[in-house]
């Protein structure tokens, strides 16, 4: 190496008379070395301890559960979003994404809103066993189904199911409350009148609202109802809304919604740039998807290899990240549906399923790499976390 | 004993190849990496349909398979080079000033003089002049700098001697006199972070000819590809990662470093270890200040930040053509200032008539995006300290004011391109700060003004013994002089060590 060459170059000397000059008159990093972090913390807190003030029941099979911060303040946050929920019941630890359903005016606390489910393990937790002074862990924040001012038009077309209408909870409150320049059509789609989550609150505030608009869709409506039955069709929002242009298309519900409503809102001519689409976990049954191999069974049981950890017992209808927790492994997860990657782990040998929609980048794919929480072992498996 | 012979603290370019060279050479290494993916800036996210490219727009040092550049050689030798499919950028770059200018340059050099030409024609001969000196310097440079010359002299390398410490803004003023000639070829700055009146003509001039002589390539699953390439050498090496796993110390004692505590409390006993991180957070969170020496304070004292920058990851659901995208990358100006005014600007959170580069991926690699779509990428450079003083209340409006003033001035270049979003996420320098904890969101470590740049960089060794440096911070910025710096680290440990 011909060190010390460029000392020769013209202008050498100004250079070098600069680097003296600033390490006497220069920056003090010491002074703001936390600066960012604690900044970044404020907004992107990577956990929370929230606790637990109040529980509104909505309906017989919903509440609400409202959360104050341990360390305040609560984060901002863009209405949609939501936080994972980590709990642990009968000893074992793992988290479910929850919308916010409170606005992001008010930063105070933040509620979320909670349906039974059969057979759900955290659900039923939240629903029975928590209650108020109880403190819980959660995640920041995150989420990518708001509101988009860069190119979301100003009037929303939302499709909700059943727990799905958190989100348009805290986008409507946000909406009508700040007084925000935006339209909102909701349909909400429901089983049975009487288990529609905030059913009241929304006749109450489109009776006052000029720019908010409800539809209440109910499958089974009972004798006498005279709003929309059955589901929310292609035909329906078309008949609701008149002219479809210039809007832009939010769904959140069941899996079994978007089975429904993608193609009725697509037979509509709606394009995927105007169509957006929260994640929603897993399937109940990964089993009736129609990419399913044949022969294995939801309860058979494979062993997993996980390097450095042993070997784990796994369920083939059953995410590999529910396995990995319930042996007490833990990988971070977010959004439990397949998108986010927080729970990417690398498959070292064996096959799993999965289902389509998963979003894995293309060299993860190639190296080996799988979304946990939607990836379901169809053998032998050795990981790596 | 200790548990590993060296500990390597971030798995960004650098710490990446710095880990799979020791450990190819039989050393045992534990990478250590606070996300959940390694690559650091060499990753993708996804969203919807598309998969975007987070911080790769062209890279050098490459050359073709037949006649291969330091980069493709490198990649050869730590193994990964089979694992990836590297495309050519078929073209160097599009300059646009709506009403004012378009100029489109080839990677030929006849070509770029000769649309310079057209347009500046009483500035001819200049012009001519200009790309003969960028050439004959880098030349120059290179035979000293790069084959490293035993007897460099004035006499053998005279234009490297006169220009070696000029800035870009003293050399076009000795050729060019239209200011908008100026800001046209020097239009660069908008990758390489600095304006031209305080960016050495070193970096201009290299960055020319080394894309013009060797092209710029990119690769198929983007930048994300190559770093999982290259972890997937280190652990076929026999070296271990650890994601999710942030450092949070670096002990030292009497004989240097002894240990690094993970931010999960395990204590790992090493002699070595090699920081990707940068050197402040490094001096400055994981050390403990007794151990820092003052002459590492009074160094850093010195030096600057560079800009962070803000930008917008677009997929679009139509092909680029459909817009009239014909170009990899284009610098969009919305005026001639390539002097302080120009800095001062970054210095502004507000975006407006800031040079923007549009990057689209899908003329290099039609797969970087599904089939009748395109992905693109909006950058312009701003320092990240205002934004730090923006309460966190106001962080999402004032983060979709700026993309939409961006994306308005990029619609006069390309009309009805909003009208074709599918997905859009934006970085602010504040998201950089987050995803690489570096101060300021700095994005190419210390300023690339002439003391902090070229010969004057901190480098890769450290006052602490068993302590070494390798990133942007260390060396110059960008993937192939971090990926570079990562071997360059491994092998000084190598010697260290003896093996």
């Amino acid at each position: 190496m011909s060190k010390g060459v460029f000392m020769d170059f013209d202008g050498y000397q100004e250079v070098a008379d600069a680097v003296e000059v600033s390490r006497k008159q220069g920056v003090n990093f010491t002074a703001n070395r936390d600066l960012a972090d604690q900044y970044i913390k404020r907004l992107h807190p990577p956990r929370m301890r929230l606790r637990v003030t109040d529980i509104f029941e909505e309906t017989a099979s919903t509440k609400t559960l409202r959360f104050v911060a341990e360390d305040p303040p609560l984060p901002p946050f863009q209405a949609g979003q939501y936080i994972a929920l980590a709990v642990e019941v009968d000893g074992v630890r793992t988290s479910r994404p929850y919308s916010m359903a409170s606005p992001p005016n008010q930063l105070g606390f933040y509620d979320i809103t909670v349906r039974r489910v059969e057979d759900g393990v955290v659900s039923n937790f939240l629903l029975d066993r928590v209650k108020r002074g109880d403190v819980l862990e959660s995640s920041g924040p995150v989420g990518e189904f708001y509101h988009n001012p860069i190119f979301h038009k100003q009037t929303m077309v939302c499709i909700a199911g059943g727990c799905g209408i958190t989100p348009f909870m805290s986008m409507i409150r946000e909406i009508l409350e700040c007084g925000l320049d935006r339209t909102v059509h909701l349909f909400y789609g429901n089983k049975d009148l009487d288990d529609v989550i905030f059913h009241e609150t929304f006749v109450w505030l489109s009776e006052r609202f000029e720019n908010f608009h409800y539809y209440p869709v109910i499958e089974d409506g009972p004798d006498g109802y005279d709003g929309c039955r059955g589901f929310i069709t292609g035909k329906l929002v078309k008949e609701m809304l008149g002219d479809l242009e210039d809007k832009t298309y939010y769904l959140c519900g069941p899996r079994a919604m978007y089975d429904f409503c993608l193609p009725e809102l697509e037979g509509l001519g709606i394009p995927k740039s105007r169509l957006r689409r929260e994640a929603y976990g897993t399937p109940a049954d990964i089993t009736k998807d129609a990419g399913w191999p044949e022969g294995v069974k939801r309860n058979d049981t494979v062993t997993v290899k996980v390097k450095g950890k042993g070997e784990i017992p796994a369920r083939a209808g059953e995410p590999l990240l529910v396995a990995l927790e319930k042996a007490g492994l833990l990988v971070p997860a977010l959004c439990r549906s397949g998108e986010c990657s927080m729970c990417r782990v690398k498959l070292l040998a064996g096959r799993v399923f999965q289902p389509p929609g998963v979003l894995l980048r293309k060299s993860d794919r190639q190296f080996g790499y799988i979304h946990s929480c939607a990836a379901y072992p169809l053998e032998e498996l050795e990981i790596s976390l | 004993m200790a548990d590993y012979d060296v500990v390597v603290v971030g798995a960004g370019n650098a710490g990446m190849t710095a880990s799979a060279a020791m450990a190819k050479k039989g050393l045992k290494v534990l990478l250590l990496e606070k996300h959940n993916i390694p690559g650091g800036c060499g990753t993708s996210f996804c969203r919807g349909r598309f998969e975007f490219e987070v911080a790769l727009h062209q890279l050098s040092g490459m050359g073709a398979p037949e006649n291969p550049g330091p980069l493709r050689m490198m990649l050869g030798e730590l193994g990964v080079i089979d694992d990836l499919e590297f495309v050519e950028i078929p073209e160097l770059f599009r300059v646009v000033m709506p009403g004012t200018i378009d100029v489109r340059f080839e990677t030929d050099k006849a070509q770029v003089i000769a649309e310079l030409q057209s347009h500046f024609p009483k500035e001819k001969e200049g012009i001519e002049k200009f790309f003969d000196l960028v050439f004959a310097f880098s030349t120059q440079m290179l035979s000293v700098f790069y084959f490293n010359d035993p007897d460099a002299t004035r006499e053998k390398y005279p234009i490297l001697y006169e220009y070696g410490f000029k800035t870009c803004e003293e050399v076009l003023d000795s050729f060019f006199s239209d200011p908008l000639l100026k800001a046209v070829v020097s239009v660069y700055w908008g990758y390489l972070g600095l304006t031209p009146n305080r960016l050495s003509f070193a970096y201009l001039a290299i960055l020319y000819f080394s894309f013009i002589e060797f092209k710029a390539y990119h690769l198929k699953g983007g930048s994300q590809a190559m770093s999982n390439a290259i972890v997937n050498k280190f652990l076929s090496y026999g070296g271990e990662v650890r994601l999710n796993c942030g450092a949070a110390k670096i002990e030292v004692g009497d004989s240097g470093v002894t240990a690094v505590l993970t931010e999960h409390g395990e204590r790992i006993s090493t002699r070595y270890v090699l920081s990707n991180a940068s050197p402040v957070a490094t001096y400055l969170q994981l050390l403990d200040p007794e151990h820092v020496p003052d002459q590492v304070h009074r160094e850093m004292r010195g030096r600057s930040l560079s800009m962070s920058g803000f930008a917008m990851y677009m997929g679009l659901d139509c092909e680029h053509g459909e817009l009239g995208i014909q170009d990899s990358t284009s610098f969009v100006m919305s005026n001639t200032e390539i002097g302080d005014k120009a800095y001062d600007k970054m210095r502004q959170r507000h975006v407006e008539d800031d040079l923007m580069v549009l990057s689209c991926y899908n003329i290099a690699n039609p797969e970087a995006s599904p089939k009748g779509t395109s992905q693109l990428n909006l950058v312009t450079l701003k320092f990240g300290e205002p934004w730090l003083r923006l309460p966190p209340t106001d962080y999402f409006r004032e983060k979709y004011r700026s993309a939409d003033n961006m994306l308005r001035t990029l619609e006069k270049v390309y009309p009805g391109i909003r009208d074709r979003i599918e997905e859009v996420e934006v970085a602010t320098p504040l998201t950089h700060m987050r995803y690489l904890g570096h101060p300021a969101g700095s994005i190419y470590g210390f300023e690339q003004q002439m003391k902090d740049s070229l010969f004057f960089q901190p480098g890769g060794q450290s006052p602490i013994k068993g302590l070494y440096f390798a990133s942007g911070w260390s060396g110059d910025p960008g993937f192939q002089p971090t990926l570079e710096a990562g071997k360059a680290a491994a092998k000084s440990i190598l010697k260290e060590l003896g093996a």
